[in-house]
């Protein structure tokens, strides 16, 4: 990873530089700055596991290595020559261009291509002069509220501190990710391609909504299907357009509940919503107690029921029926009498 | 061991030991066991307590852990004997603070049996409702005690039994009936219905209120003489079973067991008098219960003259007259249910082997909640069930379940492929759940009687009724009716 982290930081660095003065080894410097790399970076004292941080990170090819051309100075020899007219320097060429080669490498002054390579954290201190400077550029376009910014998950500063490899500090993370929360403030249809490739790299690899399920459809029978589960027990449901008849695996709702409650949990949604006398339902439950199969009837009804109406996801969130309840039996733990209970105190 | 004596035990084992070098072995083991003897500390007087630091105070309080000491007495007042139990089986049929319904009409003797009352809640007369009193046929746990008075709704089950009254009454023909469906859906209800249909149009009504009552061993029982195989009467049953005959079809305004003059001679152990009615023939085996069964038997006898009354014949929780009885036998071994003359003259006329040479009907109600399993009598209702729905589906008899031999024989006749005829003579009536329009009239019943506080309207009606498992009016009636909140 930290190879092609690090080449990439060098690249836009070089981007950024490429105007100064000063000559530079643009190109060659890249590889031979690599190789300089001190092994310090490495917060750990353990070898880095490149395997699984390589995994983690969004860039599955990480760039070819190649060793580093030699310089060459015929070509820039003119350069040179202003550089060091004063120096009154005369090249001979021919034989000894190798003994003078070593001598204007000795003059030569390597510059590194990123500015925060005597930093103690180059890699964050790029990200942030990045960022910054994208913030800049973009600070003058219309920006929307954050309630209706694109809903992004972040990367968690764990993640950042194994993504970059470096003991960035928990503020100045949070800072940076300030401006990059500000960036995706920008209003999403003057939003430029850049600024949104450069925001990736501070998002996690799975983003909410990413996995959208298949739309159900009624089948050809004109039934849909629906699923539900809550404590240990799940229900399959499939409801069809009828006169409000009920059947639970094969018997009537009264026959199978013997609680008027849970009946009325059973079909919930369907009586929350008024339509009760508008479809047949049968389902087939498993598992658990009568209160969970019953509400897992409620759930399963709500989902077939979204199938037919799907304009009624509104009135069934409010009647509570769209939402799976996580709640489980606690386990119980050693030392204890039950999940949380404790042996009762003796003397001795 | 206090020293002066372990020291004395010590001084002795040198001396013996001195004494007798011998039997030194023996003598070792004699004196240790003496060194270390606690008998002669435990012999010592108890040490007295010191004075002057031992004596607890008086009135210091110690931990009393005896059980049943310094409880508080219950001083509630305890019902008397027979209390709880008349209070358990009490019938109430009047709720004062429910409202009289005006609309509510009464069933007459005129149009009882009309197919128009369909969907109508009709209430019973206050005649027919002390005759069903008389027989038992109101249960504690029928919802009546929620409403002014009595009212059945005439829904499509009724009117197919409405059906069957009239073509025996008409035809003067035997049909028998086993009434099945699922729990709290109105079986006995159905039962108490036909009771009242017949008392309503005058017939002769026999009420078995309980069969499990006949078999449980609770009342006497007797072999019944010359009786091949032995049959066993059972003499205080029948007797009360007789007061309840007089009771019931002997009223004010129907005073026909008066009327009608006993026209055979019975043989009975008593002598009646000459020109006697069968009021006094049945007053006979009230007092006398030795003689109830001859006397049952007389009036049977008399009942099936030609030009008397249709008879009503019916019990409720048929499964438990289907298998052996609690009683037993000289060898100790049970008897069987149908050797009980009072079951099995039901069984007998169930089962078609005696008619009805007046017509009639026999009524044979099952119970969900208080049934013994009686695999014969399940698997004749479920093929009669299935013979209704489609004759060529008919379910096959699991052959792991012990058949009963003699409730098969009797019940063979549900078996028996369709006739084209429109009435068989054994059937089942399965109830089952009500239609929309049938709910809707008994939930207009019940908020018009002020006990159901809504409006009454399609989407309200079709709710209760799919939370009463699709009509079921028991459900029905505890989800609209008994559980407000």
């Amino acid at each position: 990873m930290a190879r092609g982290e690090l080449s990439r930081t060098l690249w836009s660095a070089a981007e950024g530089l490429r105007s100064a003065p000063r000559p530079q080894c643009t190109r060659t410097m890249r590889l031979p700055y690599r190789s300089l790399q001190p092994a310090a970076r490495f917060i750990s004292t353990t070898p880095s596991r490149s395997a699984e941080l390589i995994k983690e990170t969004p860039e599955p090819t990480p760039e070819p290595f190649t060793a580093a051309p030699e310089f060459q100075f015929e070509g820039e020899e003119d350069i040179e020559d202003g550089d060091m007219g004063p120096r009154g320097g005369k090249r001979s060429k021919g034989g000894n261009s190798q003994q003078s080669n070593n001598q204007l490498l000795r003059t030569l002054r390597v510059i590194p291509a990123s500015r925060s390579y005597f930093s103690a954290k180059p890699t964050f201190n790029d990200d942030y002069l990045h960022v910054s400077a994208l913030l800049r550029s973009v600070a003058t376009l219309p920006t929307i509220s954050s309630t209706e910014a694109p809903r992004v998950a972040w990367k968690t500063i764990d993640q950042y501190r194994i993504m970059t490899n470096e003991p960035v500090k928990t503020q100045r993370f949070h800072k940076m990710m300030h401006i990059v929360k500000r960036l995706n403030l920008v209003h999403p249809s003057l939003m430029p391609e850049h600024i949104k490739i450069a925001m990736r790299r501070f998002m996690k690899d799975s983003q909410p909504g990413d996995v959208v399920p298949e739309p159900q459809v009624l089948d050809q029978w004109g039934r849909a299907r629906g699923v539900g589960r809550r404590k240990t027990s799940s229900a399959v449901v499939w409801l069809v357009e009828g006169e409000g008849e009920v059947l639970v695996n094969g018997k009537s709702l009264s026959q199978f509940f013997g609680r008027l409650h849970h009946r009325e949990s059973a079909v919930w949604a369907l009586k929350a919503t008024q339509r009760l006398d508008k479809y047949n339902m049968f389902g087939l439950v498993q598992g658990g107690g009568s209160t969970g199969q019953a509400e897992a009837l409620t759930l399963a009804v709500a989902k077939a029921l979204l199938v037919h109406e799907p304009a009624l996801k509104p009135a069934l969130r409010r009647a509570g029926c769209v939402t799976r309840d996580p709640r489980k039996v606690e386990r119980k733990k050693t030392g204890h009498v039950k999940a949380r209970k404790m042996p009762t105190w003796v003397k001795r | 061991m206090p020293p002066p004596t372990c020291l004395r035990s010590f001084s002795q084992l040198s001396l013996d030991s001195a004494a007798r070098a011998s039997m030194a072995s023996r003598a070792r083991a004699h004196a240790q066991m003496a060194c270390f003897s606690t008998s002669a500390a435990r012999y010592a007087n108890p040490v007295s307590k010191k004075k002057g630091m031992a004596q607890t105070k008086k009135g210091n309080k110690t931990l009393n852990v005896k059980k049943g000491r310094n409880t508080v007495q219950d001083t509630g007042k305890r019902p008397a004997q027979g209390e709880r139990k008349a209070a358990r089986k009490r019938i109430v049929l009047t709720n004062d603070n429910a409202l009289e319904v005006a609309t509510l009409k009464d069933m007459t003797k005129a149009d009882v049996l009309s197919e128009a009352n369909q969907g109508r809640v009709l209430g019973i007369p206050e005649a027919t409702v002390d005759a069903l009193r008389a027989v038992e046929a109101f249960k504690t746990t029928q919802g009546w005690s929620l409403f002014r008075r009595p009212a059945t709704l005439m829904r499509k089950e009724t009117i197919e039994l409405a059906k069957v009254m009239k073509a025996a009454e008409d035809d003067k023909k035997t049909l028998r009936r086993v009434l099945s469906g699922e729990r709290l859906s109105g079986k006995s209800t159905l039962l108490l219905q036909g009771l009242s249909m017949a008392f309503v149009r005058q017939w002769i009504v026999i009420n078995l209120p309980e069969a499990q009552d006949i078999i449980n061993a609770h009342t006497e029982y007797a072999p019944l003489p010359d009786s091949q195989p032995t049959q066993y009467t059972q003499e205080t049953y029948t007797a009360s079973l007789l007061s309840q005959i007089l009771k019931a079809n002997n009223t004010a305004e129907n005073p026909m067991l008066e009327k009608i003059k006993v026209t055979t001679s019975p043989a009975l152990p008593l002598a009646l008098p000459a020109d006697a009615t069968l009021k006094q023939l049945i007053e006979l085996g009230i007092v006398n219960p030795e003689a109830s069964w001859p006397v049952f038997v007389a009036l049977w006898q008399e009942l099936t003259q030609p030009g008397r009354p249709p008879i009503m014949l019916a019990v409720d929780g048929t499964a438990h007259m289907m298998k052996e009885s609690d009683y037993l036998n000289a060898e100790v071994k049970p008897i069987h249910s149908f050797d009980l003359t009072i079951i099995r003259h039901f069984i007998d006329h169930l089962s078609g082997a005696k008619s009805l040479p007046n017509g009639g009907v026999i009524l044979a109600a099952t119970s969900q909640s208080n049934a013994p399993s009686t695999p014969a009598l399940d698997f004749s209702v479920q093929v009669a069930e299935a013979r209704q729905v489609d004759p060529s589906k008919t379910p096959r008899w699991n052959p792991y379940k012990n058949i009963d031999p003699r409730v098969m024989e009797a019940l063979k006749d549900l078996h028996s492929p369709t006739a084209k005829e429109q009435l068989k003579p054994l059937d089942v009536i399965k109830v089952g759940g009500l239609s929309k329009d049938e709910a809707r009239s008994i939930m207009e019943y019940y908020a018009e009687s002020g006990m159901l506080r809504a409006k009454i309207d399609d989407g309200f009606v079709t709710e209760k009724w799919s939370l009463a498992g699709m009509g079921n009016i028991g459900e029905l009636e505890r989800a609209s009716v008994r559980l407000r909140i």
